[in-house]
């Protein structure tokens, strides 16, 4: 009895001892949404994060996804332009796979962490200007979110004001709205921002980016609509709507995309960067200036830059490592893999032969079909210098991809892939030598691996395709061996992207001010040192598109939303250029090319279900899946 | 002692969780055969990105479709299925459409499709004179719409198509097939020296596509020539 008592009494103490409220502790190391959300200055950190998780296709975005500049950033390099007609990497052959760009759970993260503080703006005890700022950016960053999420996925849920869980998971799912509600959205989130946002914010978003913002996503929007029967899809995402636009819906996107550029280029606030150059070489310079350097273009063409402000994880990124040029590497073990392809390089037209593709011949008979490799019996144009066959070309090649030959660094950039011996006979991507006179020659164009940056395939470090990469480097320092070192801007919306936004939206529209559109086309190939002008049509505004905004990871989507991946890639392979010294012009120095697939390639194939990405996780979220997968 | 025990008794625990709770593999497979209605034959297709059979298996929700793949010669086979009912539809592919049907697959089953191709083509010939290889063929469209184009591929392995070529000449018709017409197309040997090497054997296919939305290509079958 005495024991029931005790055992009971000592229950009771226990029981009562837990009503305590010594468990309900408030974390020490963590801030509740109220403190944060209470405090101005909490709101503007708060702000910050969100805008480090804009999903800004920059130094860092890779197919793993973007920020790919923390933890572990070693990807080989193996950026977003080597899976477009771009580039190629040194070693990778790899295609779009299904797994690459995926942006699912972060985008709708970053929209939670958008919705969290849009809950909070009313509450803030601040004034009504910077109220309607804050409602501003949150429309933007929440627009960038939906059309990072839509051009991927299509139609997707919209998941407009902060999810509350009651206890009930089925609550929170949410269907996809179909692909005309998301662009609608995203467009409707524009103006929004386009209403609230001031003219200038520092580097934060202003009007006029999210002006810029709405003209790309319309662009996008537009092209899907328009050119989706090139490439048609079935399935139950199809007959529901959740992917796929009517083309009637066009027309109406065009015109959205044409309004919004229209205002950014009537406000005068923006201009091209060195509009008027003297000549060729000085074009390719500026042109070359406003990537290594974005903060000299801030007032006139840079509209909206990702900062990267210290060396350091996700301070600084690794372009500089990767894809400078073996002969610069100082001492970092795997440069040069930024290989741009000639297929690009084709595409800079010649100022002689203005609105034209202009193909690189390399024989006298001009066939520039022809990849089956050197022939004694073909008759070799012969230059004096590896980059003379280049002369002539739009100075954006000359500003976007080291040439062989050039210099960079001071240092002149060996490319070459072999010799043709004096008695006809070629050796090509083989280390050898042979003296002539009393002087060596070698294949690579000089004697150890540190020395020349091409075709050799020691290390990954040498191009495969005779170009290497300019654009974006910085020319002014040593690369610093280590992760994440490079500090130099990104250009996220840059005023040229807006004219060329603005030229297509017009061309393939055929509304708007055809003039204004054929000027603003010319204006940018004026300051490539073009002095003849070219008509507005939609070859010329695409062929301008790829050479002014080529590696800035724009040329991805727009074989996306033109429908044009898979007739470009169709069994495709890459191509590449082969320098080599003709040594039957002995005493003279005389090189010969050779158009060629890319060495040790595969040809690459566009499966059409890429168009979208699969929706991850639908076995829990529900959701219809997108096509084929 | 007693630490023997323990581990014993240990033992004894851990072993009484380790319960078979396998499932059983699959055990049951589909087969079967593309039967062109009209002649009987097999229809030829892609063995890459070509006619694909989608099949759904019943009792799931959500469920994942499983897509089967075509061989060249136009039969198929998955023996690896699990006992079930499937809706099963062969989709994407180089005919007209066919309805879904409910399946129950079990043990070895078979299913074969009888199908109307889009394009039949018929008196194929692919020779060799000299430096090249000459294909000449006919052309029987079954619907209205356009060919959009004709193409004789070449590989070295057997299962050549569209997809799968090292070499090609195409020619773009966009138009209603002509059927008395003998088209013909030609593979230049020399101008292609660095995929087709003289002395070694290739394989070359006539192939002709109809301009439906993701529709494949019809084929003849395969060739193989010596260079």
């Amino acid at each position: 009895m005495k024991k029931l008592l005790y055992t009971g009494f000592t229950g009771m103490v226990v029981l009562a001892l837990g009503c305590a409220k010594v468990l309900d502790l408030e974390p020490t190391d963590k801030l509740q949404a109220s403190q944060i959300f209470s405090d101005p200055q909490g709101v503007k950190i708060y702000m910050a994060n969100l805008y480090s998780q804009l999903p800004i296709e920059d130094f860092a975005y890779f197919r793993q996804g973007f920020n790919q500049n923390g933890g572990d950033p070693n990807n080989g390099g193996f950026s977003a332009a080597m899976q477009t007609d771009e580039a190629v990497h040194t070693e990778f052959g790899d295609f779009i796979g299904d797994n690459d760009f995926q942006w699912w759970d972060q985008g709708y993260k970053l929209n939670r962490d958008v919705n969290l503080l849009v809950d909070a703006i009313p509450l803030l005890d601040i004034r009504d200007e910077e109220r309607a700022a804050l409602i501003g950016e949150s429309s933007f960053i929440k627009a960038y979110t939906y059309y990072a999420l839509a051009k991927r996925y299509g139609g997707i849920p919209l998941i407009k004001n902060t999810q509350q869980y009651n206890g009930d998971a089925e609550a929170l799912k949410v269907p996809r709205s179909t692909e005309q509600e998301t662009w609608d959205y995203v467009l409707q989130l524009c103006d929004e921002a386009i209403a609230n946002l001031g003219e200038s914010n520092g580097r934060r978003a202003s009007k006029w980016i999210a002006l810029a913002l709405k003209s790309r996503a319309a662009l996008h929007a537009a092209s899907v609509a328009k050119f989706g029967s090139r490439a048609p899809m079935s399935g139950d995402a199809v007959s529901a709507k959740l992917v796929t636009l009517d083309p009637s819906l066009a027309n109406g996107y065009y015109q959205q995309c044409i309004s919004a550029a229209e205002a950014i280029i009537n406000s005068g606030k923006f201009s091209l960067f060195r509009p008027n150059p003297a000549n060729a070489a000085e074009a390719a310079e500026n042109y070359r200036m406003i990537f290594q350097d974005p903060n000299g273009a801030m007032s006139t063409e840079a509209m909206f830059l990702k900062g990267y402000t210290l060396p350091g994880n996700n301070l600084g990124h690794n372009y500089d490592i990767w894809y400078q040029p073996a002969q610069v590497a100082n001492g970092w073990p795997h440069p040069g893999r930024m290989n741009p392809s000639l297929d690009l390089a084709d595409v800079y037209e010649r100022y002689d032969n203005p609105g034209q593709d202009a193909p690189i011949a390399t024989t006298v008979d001009g066939n520039v079909n022809d990849y089956n490799g050197y022939s004694q019996s073909k008759n070799y144009i012969r230059y004096d210098h590896p980059y003379d066959i280049f002369n002539g070309k739009d100075a954006r090649l000359w500003g976007t991809t080291i040439l062989p030959g050039t210099n960079w660094k001071q240092t002149p950039i060996i490319i070459q892939a072999g010799y043709v011996k004096p008695n006809g006979e070629a050796v090509i991507r083989i280390k050898d030598q042979v003296t002539i006179d009393g002087k060596t020659y070698y294949t690579y164009g000089a004697e150890s691996t540190s020395q020349y940056s091409g075709f050799d395939t020691y290390g990954g470090n040498n191009t495969r395709t005779g170009f290497s990469f300019r654009k974006f480097m910085n020319q002014s320092n040593p690369i610093v061996p280590g992760w994440n070192q490079s500090t130099n801007d990104f250009i996220e919306f840059r005023y040229a992207e807006v004219l060329l936004n603005y030229a297509e939206a017009v061309v393939e529209s055929g509304s708007g001010n055809t003039t204004l559109a054929e000027q603003v086309l010319n204006s940018i190939r004026h300051r490539a040192a073009h002095s003849t002008e070219v008509s507005l049509t939609s070859e010329n505004v695409q062929r301008e598109r790829r050479v002014e905004l080529a590696f800035e990871n724009k040329r991805f989507w727009d074989l996306i939303r033109r429908r044009e991946f898979h007739t470009a890639f169709n069994n495709r392979f890459m191509h590449a250029i082969l320098p080599l010294q003709d040594l039957r012009a002995l005493p003279e120095t005389k090189y010969i090319f050779v158009r060629v697939n890319v060495p040790n390639s595969n040809p690459k194939t566009f499966e059409p279900k890429s168009y979208y990405r699969y929706i991850p996780g639908i076995g829990t979220n529900g959701l219809v899946q997108n096509p084929q997968y | 002692m007693n630490k023997i025990i323990i581990g014993i008794a240990a033992l004894c625990l851990t072993l009484a969780s380790c319960e078979k709770d396998n499932y059983d593999g699959p055990d049951s497979g589909l087969t079967g055969r593309f039967i062109d209605a009209e002649s009987g034959q097999l229809v030829e297709q892609d063995i890459i990105r070509g006619t694909q059979i989608e099949i759904i298996e019943h009792g799931y929700d959500p469920v994942t479709p499983q897509y089967l793949i075509v061989k060249t010669d136009g039969t198929y086979e998955n023996s690896m299925l699990f006992s079930n009912t499937y809706t099963v539809k062969p989709v994407r592919g180089n005919f007209i459409n066919v309805e879904a049907q409910e399946v129950q697959i079990t043990g070895r089953t078979t299913l074969d499709f009888t199908v109307t191709p889009y394009i039949r083509i018929t008196n194929a010939s692919i020779t060799r004179s000299g430096d090249k290889v000459r294909a000449t063929f006919n052309i029987e469209q079954n619907v209205i719409n356009n060919v959009k184009k004709i193409g004789l591929y070449a590989h070295q392995d057997a299962r050549v198509g569209e997809p799968m070529r090292q070499v090609a000449a195409e020619q773009q018709l966009n138009a209603v097939a002509d059927p008395a017409h003998q088209y013909s197309l030609e593979i230049d040997v020399p101008s292609n020296s660095s995929v087709l090497k003289s002395g070694r054997a290739y394989y070359f296919r006539i192939g002709a596509l109809i301009d439906v939305g993701e529709a494949k290509l019809n084929y003849a079958p395969a060739v193989k020539v010596d260079l």
